[in-house]
């Protein structure tokens, strides 16, 4: 079996480490190279970049620190945020993404996935979902956040994955930076419906909460980035605890 | 020790050039032309693309290809750097491969996730000097694709729904379908391996 991964994320902004709370209230959390060589060296799987600044002259800065990352990491590097044409995408893997990760502008244009995945392999293109309780039904918003696109989820996640979409990023905007743990409902929602590996995110505040997304929500991964940041939760200590819950991990 | 990562124009071939920098090779970056007269210890064909694409690149260089093999020049093929050395794929269609290897290369044929995304044990019937360090250990696998063998020559390989060969050896050609430049301390260790094995 394939082992589940820990992702920790890093939520960039002009450079520097930044972590909210509902995708609002940003805090200084570090040096993004720093981080992401510790988190390596505890024993993460993979590393995930998220550019929050959203501008033309923040993506800059995001390449020079995906640049300087990727000189020292030997696990995967996924950059997302702001990539908005092929263009910006392939810039990003020549900086030394290894995957890439669209939301905002998959919505806007879906043609954006196919044509991702046709050019760069669909196993490099992971669509990212940020999904909020609307009702008694799971919509995708997008712009950070702020923007209600009415989609519903279910369709959502169907119509990625039959674009080309390597993988899903999901995440839970009612949970993110609350601690509370993962929208279990959410995520096994998504599991149950596509075939291509998802990556749980939003809400990680203790060990249990990484075994019942992963055990009950059925994820390929849990990301987390707060918990990590703050050192509340150790990347290393929380795979012995996955794995002596019976989760494959690797250690 | 000089190595050519080549470039195939898609994707990034930044990880596995800073990988071979970190473990001591001369790295360049370059396509295939004017190959002859340039000494390489090692052409490695990076794990970026697919099949159709890198089969394109390959085939309009297949005779210097061929003869630096011939010639004794190390190859390292990476995941679809590994494809390619094979008969044929059907990755985007029925496309020739270098023919290196004998059998084919087509999706995972089993009811599992694909892509095939994460972290995998690589098993070994019999220890070998390429193999050695990555027995028994987690290395990093993202493809939806394998290579169908016809000998089954290979002794090193993984589990994902089916069985299928994680690192092949042949003279002087070694081809990971792993990523040797994604998988942490493991791979760096093979890669340093490997350097090893072509001085000897």
């Amino acid at each position: 079996m394939t082992a589940k991964r820990i992702i920790p994320c890093l939520d960039v902004k002009w450079g520097r480490v930044v972590k909210g709370v509902k995708f609002l209230d940003l805090k200084d959390k570090g040096d993004p190279v720093e981080l992401a060589s510790r988190y390596e060296e505890e024993g993460a799987d993979e590393i995930v970049f998220l550019d929050i600044t959203a501008s033309v002259e923040g993506r800059k800065t995001l390449f020079n620190v995906v640049r300087d990352t990727a000189n020292v990491l030997s696990i995967p590097l996924t950059v997302g945020g702001g990539l908005r044409t092929l263009e910006d995408i392939s810039q990003a893997f020549s900086a030394g993404a290894d995957k890439v990760s669209i939301n905002t502008a998959a919505v806007e244009d879906k043609s954006l996935i196919a044509r991702a995945s046709k050019e760069f392999g669909s196993q490099s293109i992971v669509v990212a979902v940020d999904a909020k309780r609307v009702g008694d039904k799971y919509v995708v918003f997008i712009r950070s956040g702020m923007y209600n696109t009415g989609l519903d989820v279910r369709y959502w996640v169907k119509t990625v994955e039959e674009l080309g979409a390597g993988e899903i990023l999901l995440t839970s905007i009612d949970r993110d930076g609350t601690r509370l743990g993962y929208d279990i409902e959410l995520t096994k929602l998504v599991t149950s419906l596509v075939k291509v590996p998802v990556i749980a995110s939003g809400g990680a505040g203790k060990l249990e909460d990484f075994y019942e997304v992963l055990y009950f929500g059925g994820a390929d991964a849990a990301l987390a980035a707060g918990v990590f940041h703050d050192g509340v939760i150790r990347i290393y200590e929380l795979k012995k605890y996955l794995r002596s819950r019976g989760i494959e991990v690797r250690l | 020790m000089k190595a050519l990562v080549v470039n195939y124009s898609v994707g990034n071939i930044f990880s596995i050039s800073s990988a071979l920098k970190r473990v001591g090779f001369d790295v360049s970056v370059d396509d295939v032309n004017d190959l002859v007269g340039r000494d390489y210890d090692l052409i490695v064909f990076p794990g970026v693309g697919s099949f159709s694409t890198v089969a394109r690149y390959v085939n309009s260089n297949t005779e210097i290809l061929n003869e630096l093999r011939g010639r004794g020049t190390y190859f390292l093929g990476i995941c679809i750097g590994m494809h390619i050395m094979f008969e044929y794929g059907l990755e985007g269609g029925f496309n020739r491969g270098l023919g290196w290897f004998r059998g084919y290369v087509d999706l995972i044929r089993a009811n599992v996730k694909l892509p095939h995304i994460g972290w995998d044990v690589v098993y070994v019937d019999y220890v070998d000097e390429v193999n050695e360090v990555i027995a028994n250990q987690y290395v990093y696998f993202i493809h939806s694709y394998v290579a169908y063998t016809v000998d089954e020559s290979y002794n090193t390989y993984s589990y994902y729904g089916i069985k299928f060969p994680a690192l092949i050896t042949k003279g002087n050609v070694v081809a990971t379908q792993f990523h040797p430049e994604k998988s942490g301390k493991v791979g760096i260790k093979f890669l340093e391996n490997l350097k090893r094995w072509l001085r000897r």
